[in-house]
């Protein structure tokens, strides 16, 4: 709904009133950073000052082996994280959703306040408390895979080159299984009671009306889930990793991600020192690739899957 | 599917298991913090009782004074910008919603367009601008960022509400004589009471725990937040087990406690709607 | 009280325009519905004049004086929506005296006005109760007494009884007419309900995609439409129309003159004659027939769907104690006083009564 109201004058001031602050912050501390950092990349410092250099940050940072090596090492990083929240945390999430929507279950509140939990602690805290839990010094893993019977198969993950980035995701994926969860739950719990009546009316069951309708119905969903996780794994997993396994991503850069990549890059790191454009110019690659995913989901993804609604 | 108790039974072990799952960790962690050092190690998952029981890591924590200024900051910061994404959202979702004027639905557009595009990827920027403004190691940066970050969120939520809620009621208002910023005030902020829960934990939680921007705009002692300061703390006493369980539970509580308070109406705002795909 | 002027009322919005110049004048205490299909703008109309909506062009003048430049509160209007738009965070009393406390009235006064207002439609129980606490029929009364205790000069209603239950809303139908009645305040009342608007009004403006069609008495308008349109939407079941030739100055029907044309009319080859349920008599020496494809039981009365000679359609309303099978063919007169003549341009032509 939209009115418009006699006024006296044309400029309708509350109207400025209303949107002007939320703007105004937005623009200054949201999109005007985001726009110089593109700037920034296409300027390098030369003899103290800054110059336009067009591409050329760019044509470095995929081209020298300094930087190429490590910007691909954090993007393969990163695809391996992406995948494995797919493959993992997506579908817990849904099949935790889809048992806390079944009507009546008991306890229903305390489990989804129970397995929401985590995700409301904060990455350090929780990276801590697993590298505790994981470290062979306090034990407890190693003493608890005994008593399962598997206790040869203890390694201390975290610190090992081949298992160390897949450690860090599934603790982040123990963390946030929380935040898909809660979308599919609503998602499902918007599904209305007639349509489940009338597939059980139709002769499905328990699994096929999950499968042939509430899945579909659902689909939007998946895909909202989807990039979301796109966006938060290319950013958000720096905390994780910066506490675990520190700035340098290791064990020797097992752990790099385009997060700590940029950090790294920005603001220097021991020995390495900072450099604004470059930060920026990883900042700006990282961009256009969360660019790349969102617009396929918007004009893919989403548009095929929006079909199925209504 | 809904009384067969074999499936049934089946079904609570499932959750029971990955309740478990879920809490184990921060039990062992709680349960810990209670202990000397020689307990941590000697029976991890022993209750905290007679010659076990031990207050030595929270005594540490104390010890170093710095835990109520970070809680502080971290309170200050929250709070504030908690409140500035909430008025603000609420007034941009109002005035995006309610009036037609040249460009409302391109504003609209611009405003949400930060959902796709994180923030932080202007950090570079962002410090450069704190720099020239003076405000390096304050909580304002902090809470000038936190703010432009949860604002597309809570904007979003908003107008995908108030466009549910039927116009005339503003309408009614407009007759019984209320200005236009009195209807906002009056009308429209009691109206969206149930999703400001559910915005205000959504924005609340990447909020409270960042360690981003406080490890870049103000890692000073004096404006570290609590997530910042258990970062370094720990890193300090790696080797006081019990000071850092203690850490990490004093960094839990407050959590806990908000989410408690705020759970049912969470997940009320969550299932009326509000968060849709 | 106050009367009402609509002068040459111009509504666009953005480049399309959705009210065509429309004027009209609502006498004082008069209770005036506007009624018409969906879309046709009867609520923009309504809502120019609470001052929700500016006007493109023309004026409003309520009790002799424009109100255009003024804004709603101070217009002396009342509005009861459609949805109630009651403000939930407030109880009964809070709903009712809102309008009001803001307004800057003494309390003592706001509590004796909420109170009359409270008594006149029996909310006295209710007062403390939350409009989530309500039923739909109760929400709206507290709708309806928020308008009151303003003691407005116009009562302005738009649909305020449709999202309630059919027995509800006869019974709060025949509430408003009460509360007219009672209070003698000049009302306008939007409904897309025929019955409602044959009901309640005073007179009845019938729109049409922006313009007012005809606005008149139910009775003229029902006895004398001026169109087809509102000889189609007046009246329950609607009024036939059955396409007929012009033959020697009769229009005629499967080869039986049914009725003259107007003396001198020369200027129609086809017409449409315009026959009401209700003036039909089945008999067997009727001299038109057709066969019957439905046959509707109403338990006091009964209406007869017939399929006519040239397959045109015809609802004919029969006593309830006849009996008809799918299949039988039906013979029957019509009453030429109450015959209706238009043209094809639909607009209605004037009668040249025959026996
Ligand atoms: N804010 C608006 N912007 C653009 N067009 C509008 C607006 N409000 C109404 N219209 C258009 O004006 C016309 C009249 O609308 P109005 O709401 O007055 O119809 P109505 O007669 O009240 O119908 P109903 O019986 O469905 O309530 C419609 O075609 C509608 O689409
Ligand atoms: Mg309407």
């Amino acid at each position: 709904m939209s009115h418009s109201i006699p006024s006296g004058s044309r400029w309708r001031w509350y109207i400025v009133f209303f949107v002007a602050p939320a703007t105004l912050i937005y623009t200054v501390f949201a999109i005007y950073p985001i726009v110089e950092s593109l700037r920034l990349s296409l300027f390098a410092e030369r003899d103290a000052v800054e110059a336009f250099v067009g591409i050329d940050n760019y044509k470095k940072l995929f081209t020298e082996p300094y930087w190429a090596d490590q910007f691909w090492n954090a993007f393969k990083n990163n695809v391996w994280l992406f995948v494995l929240h797919m493959l993992i945390q997506n579908p817990v999430a849904l099949a935790l959703a889809a048992i806390l929507s079944i009507p009546n279950l008991r306890g229903a509140a305390t489990y989804r306040t129970i397995f929401f939990l985590p995700t409301l602690l904060s990455v350090v805290v929780i990276g801590f408390i697993w590298q505790l839990i994981l470290s062979p010094l306090w034990g407890i893993t190693p003493a608890f895979m005994n008593f399962m019977g598997v206790g040869k198969f203890f390694a201390p993950w975290l610190g090992l080159e081949s298992s160390a980035l897949t450690a860090v995701t599934l603790i982040s994926i123990w963390q946030y299984v929380g935040i898909p969860m809660m979308l599919f739950y609503a998602a499902l719990l918007n599904i209305p009671e007639e349509t489940l009546e009338a597939a059980r009316i139709d002769g499905l069951n328990g699994w096929s009306i999950f499968w042939k309708v509430k899945l579909p119905l659902i689909l939007p969903t998946l895909g909202l889930v989807g990039i979301l996780t796109y966006i938060g794994n290319f950013t958000a997993s720096f905390d994780l990793i910066y506490t675990l396994q520190g700035g340098l991503a290791g064990p020797n850069g097992s752990t790099d991600v385009m997060g700590t990549f940029m950090f790294r890059t920005f603001f220097g790191f021991q020995a390495q020192l900072g450099d604004v454009n470059m930060g920026a110019t990883v900042a700006s690659s990282l961009f256009f690739i969360i660019l790349i995913g969102v617009s396929v989901y918007l004009f893919g993804v989403q548009r095929r899957l929006q079909r199925y609604q209504a | 599917m809904r009384s067969n108790p074999l499936s049934s039974m089946a079904i609570h072990g499932v959750l029971i298991l990955y309740s478990a799952l879920a809490l184990f960790p921060l039990l062992l962690i709680a349960i810990n913090s209670f202990k000397s050092k020689k307990g941590i190690f000697r029976d991890p998952t022993a209750l905290p009782l007679g010659e076990l029981y031990s207050t030595k890591g929270y005594q540490s924590v104390l010890a170093n004074g710095d835990f109520p200024l970070y809680f502080g900051n971290s309170l200050t910061v929250t709070l504030i910008s908690l409140v500035l994404i909430l008025l603000l959202g609420a007034m941009a979702a109002h005035g995006l919603t309610e009036y037609r004027f040249k460009g409302n639905g391109l504003l609209g557009l611009y405003l949400i367009l930060g959902i796709m595009v994180p923030i932080r990827l202007g950090t570079v920027a962002l410090l450069e601008l704190f720099v020239k403004l003076g405000l390096t190691n304050t909580l304002t940066a902090l809470v000038l960022v936190y703010t432009a970050q949860g604002l597309p969120i809570a904007i979003f939520i908003f107008t995908e509400f108030l466009k549910s809620v039927s116009g005339e009621i503003k309408d009614s208002a407009r007759i019984d004589g209320l200005s236009e910023y009195r209807i906002f005030f009056e009308v429209v902020l009691p109206l969206i009471r149930p999703v400001i829960a559910t915005v205000a934990v959504f924005s609340m939680i990447p909020i409270w725990n960042d360690l981003w921007f406080p490890l870049i705009l103000s890692p000073g002692e004096e404006t570290r937040t609590v997530t910042l300061g258990i970062q370094q703390f720990i890193g300090q006493y790696t080797v006081n087990w019990s000071a850092v369980l203690a850490a990490l539970t004093v960094a839990i509580v407050p959590v806990l406690i908000m989410y408690v308070i705020f759970s049912k109406q969470l997940i009320r705002g969550i299932t009326a709607g509000a968060v849709k795909g | 009280m106050a009367t009402l002027e609509l002068n040459n009322v111009v509504k666009q919005f953005g480049q399309v325009e959705v009210i065509h110049d429309i004027s009209l004048s609502v006498n004082d205490g008069e209770l005036m519905v506007f009624v018409g299909p969906s879309g046709c703008g009867k609520s923009t109309m309504l809502r120019m004049i609470a001052g929700l909506e500016e006007l493109t062009a023309g004026d409003i003048q309520i009790g002799g004086k424009k109100v255009d430049h003024l804004p709603p509160a101070k217009r002396g209007i009342a509005m009861v929506f459609q949805s109630y738009a009651l403000y939930p965070h407030k109880d009964v009393r809070g709903n009712l005296g809102f309008a009001l406390r803001h307004a800057g009235m003494p309390k003592a006064e706001v509590t004796q006005r909420v109170d009359a207002a409270a008594d006149i439609l029996g909310l006295g129980p209710l007062m403390k109760r939350r409009p989530s606490e309500l039923s739909g029929g109760q929400r709206q009364r507290v709708a309806i007494g928020r308008a009151i205790v303003r003691e407005p000069e116009v009562f302005l209603f738009d649909e305020p009884l449709s999202n309630l239950d059919a027995a509800l809303r006869v019974h709060m139908r025949v509430e408003i007419l009460k509360l007219h009645q009672r209070l003698k305040s000049t009302m306008i009342y939007v409904t897309h309900d025929q019955v409602e608007a044959m009901t309640l009004a005073d007179r009845i403006a019938v729109f049409r995609d922006g313009v007012v069609e005809q606005c008149g008495t139910p009775l003229e308008l029902y006895k004398n439409p001026a169109n087809k349109f509102v000889a189609g939407f007046i009246g329950s079941p609607a009024m036939n129309f059955i396409d007929s030739n012009v033959v020697n100055g009769c229009a005629e029907h499967a080869g039986q003159a049914v009725i003259n044309m107007p003396d001198g009319d020369s200027n129609h080859a086809k017409v449409s004659i315009g026959i009401r349920p209700e003036d039909v008599r089945v008999k067997p020496d009727g001299i038109l027939s057709g066969t019957v494809q439905v046959y509707e039981h109403l338990g006091g009365e009964a209406y007869l769907h017939l399929l006519l000679q040239d397959d045109q359609n015809l609802v004919v309303r029969t006593d309830a104690d006849s009996a008809y099978r799918i299949g039988d063919t039906v013979r029957f007169d019509v009453i030429d006083s109450k015959l209706h003549l238009f043209g094809e341009n639909g607009v209605a032509l004037p009668r040249q009564l025959t026996s």
